[in-house]
């Protein structure tokens, strides 16, 4: 990936930064140019919640360049706080001990990927929450 | 609007083409489909080449000119069309709409894809590029593992075992076990699916497309001309096309697939026909649970039945509704930009009665149905035999 590429996407990798739509209200993430839902152009950004709970996940055996080194990890339909779903990785917890319905926060992690210059790229990842 | 037959195919067979290039499989299945119906080169007024993964495997882009000058053709009409598993199907939708409009009279349209060359990283990495970069490549998913959310949502909503849909991949390899083009002509077994190794939790090798090399050709004309030259064809009585959010996660409900559902209810109006007037259908399983669901939103059995259609034995050769009489994805192969036109190949088969071991008793019409991104993109093409 270029580094401006990962850079364009910084706010929705690092702060789960989407959008929603003024018109209708509908919520996007990753963030949209245009409301499939009412056509509108006008949208505005959106934080989204980050905590969730899991709703469905599979355990990833094998994985596209870059994230063999990680196998086997898990990923997962996240539904946060606000009803938005997002696909992520889940991390921090044994892939056996991983349940539906889990309660998940996000964290901010390291991808395998660094760009040239040996630029380090993070990216959002959700764990169990600990309570 | 002008009936449009097709009117020949040509195809080589899917497999691992060590000695052929993309130009050489393209030529090979093109001149083969060519000079069965009787025409040369020069009669081709348009061609759509349909690939996926070209650009990332062989770093090789602007394929249709590629093509077309290899063939000599340098001021012939050739686009290159690109839509994941659906580009094939989607070929065919372009001639055919080229040919009913009067547009051009001798359209060629060949699937080409050549994969067996690359590692087995690149492949997956190249099958997930159909998906959108911005937000999928960062997350370490794979096509594998969105199926795999697919797969469990399906069996816990219709309470089916992996054991029950895995029997999908038996049918396509019961069918291609008699099927000279197909890359993997034999038949498996359910212990044979179940022990072999998981990909993302539940998908298994044994229930997923593999890497293959191939092309398929079909000539499209008006009906009109297609009689003039007196080879057999079968005629084109509908093609839809249908779009989704690529986002599975987005869509809500996982299992929804929207535009397929719409790409065949529009195919059927367009046919004149119902799911019960279909002959069989050659549906696009690139996973076990996807020809499954296939089935269902395709109207052959309720939601939550597909399983039964197999368990039941509906979907054999001489079943009610036969699927994939070639093998599908699975068994046949998939080169995936050709899949769509191997499909095509396969109902100009069926309905000339030139399909050999697999015939399908009596096939008036068949259904194909290509797919990119688990039915973001779904194209429903719809054949009826003539006289």
């Amino acid at each position: 990936m270029a580094t401006s590429a990962y850079w364009r996407t910084r706010f929705q990798r690092y702060r789960l930064i989407g959008n929603r739509c003024k018109e209708c209200g509908k919520v996007f993430f990753p963030p949209r140019f245009v409301c499939p839902a009412c056509g509108s152009v006008k949208l505005e950004e959106y934080k989204l919640p980050e905590r969730g709970k899991l709703v469905e996940y599979t355990v990833v055996y094998t994985a596209p360049k870059g994230y063999e080194v990680m196998t086997p990890y898990v990923i997962g339909i996240v539904e946060l706080e606000d009803g938005v779903r997002v696909l992520a990785q889940i991390t921090d917890v044994d892939v056996e001990d991983v349940k539906e319905g889990m309660e998940v926060e996000a964290s901010i992690r390291r991808l395998p990927e660094q760009l040239e210059g040996g630029m380090i790229c993070y990216t959002y990842k959700f764990r169990p929450v600990i309570k | 609007m002008r009936e449009v037959a097709v009117v020949a195919v040509g195809y080589t067979r899917v497999s691992e083409h060590w000695d052929k290039s993309i130009k050489g499989l393209f030529i090979e299945a093109s001149l083969k489909a060519l000079s069965s119906a009787g025409l040369s080169l020069k009669d081709v007024d348009g061609i759509y080449v349909a690939n996926a993964f070209a650009g990332y495997l062989q770093r090789q882009t602007n394929l249709a000119s590629i093509i077309a000058e290899a063939l000599g053709l340098t001021d012939t009409f050739a686009v290159s069309i690109d839509a994941g598993g659906a580009s094939g199907g989607l070929a065919v939708h372009e001639a055919y709409r080229d040919v009913a409009h009067g547009i051009r009279d001798v359209v060629l349209v060949c699937g080409v894809e050549k994969m067996s060359e690359a590692t087995s990283s690149d492949v997956l990495t190249a099958q997930a590029s159909v998906e959108d970069q911005e937000y999928f490549r960062y997350t370490g998913a794979t096509l594998h593992s969105l199926a795999a959310l697919i797969y469990k949502t399906y069996m816990k909503r219709y309470g089916v075992k992996q054991e029950d849909v895995a029997l999908m991949s038996i049918l396509d390899h019961e069918h291609a076990s008699t099927c000279q083009h197909a890359q993997y002509p034999f038949k498996i077994t359910l212990d044979s699916i179940m022990k072999s190794p998981v990909l993302s939790d539940p998908v298994r090798v044994l229930e997923v497309v593999s890497p293959s090399d191939g092309a398929a050709a079909v000539v499209l004309c008006p009906h009109e001309k297609a009689k003039e030259l007196g080879a057999p064809h079968v005629k084109i009585a509908a093609s839809q096309l249908v779009r989704d959010s690529f986002n599975i996660v987005e869509r809500g409900d996982v299992l929804a697939m929207e535009a397929l559902v719409k790409a065949a209810s529009r195919a059927y109006k367009e046919a004149g026909v119902t799911p019960s007037d279909i002959d069989f259908a050659e549906v696009y399983d690139d996973y076990s649970v996807m020809g499954v669901i296939a089935m269902e939103k395709l109207g052959f059995c309720r939601e939550g039945e597909g399983v039964k259609v197999l368990k039941e034995g509906e979907a054999k050769l001489d079943g009610r509704i036969p699927i994939n009489t070639f093998g599908g994805l699975k068994a046949r192969g998939a080169p995936i930009g050709a899949v769509g036109v191997y499909q095509a190949v396969e109902a100009y088969l069926q309905l000339t009665g030139e399909a050999g071991a697999n015939q399908v008793k009596d096939a008036e019409v068949g259904l194909t149905h290509g797919s990119c991104c688990f039915n973001s993109i779904a194209v429903v093409n719809i054949f009826r035999r003539c006289c």
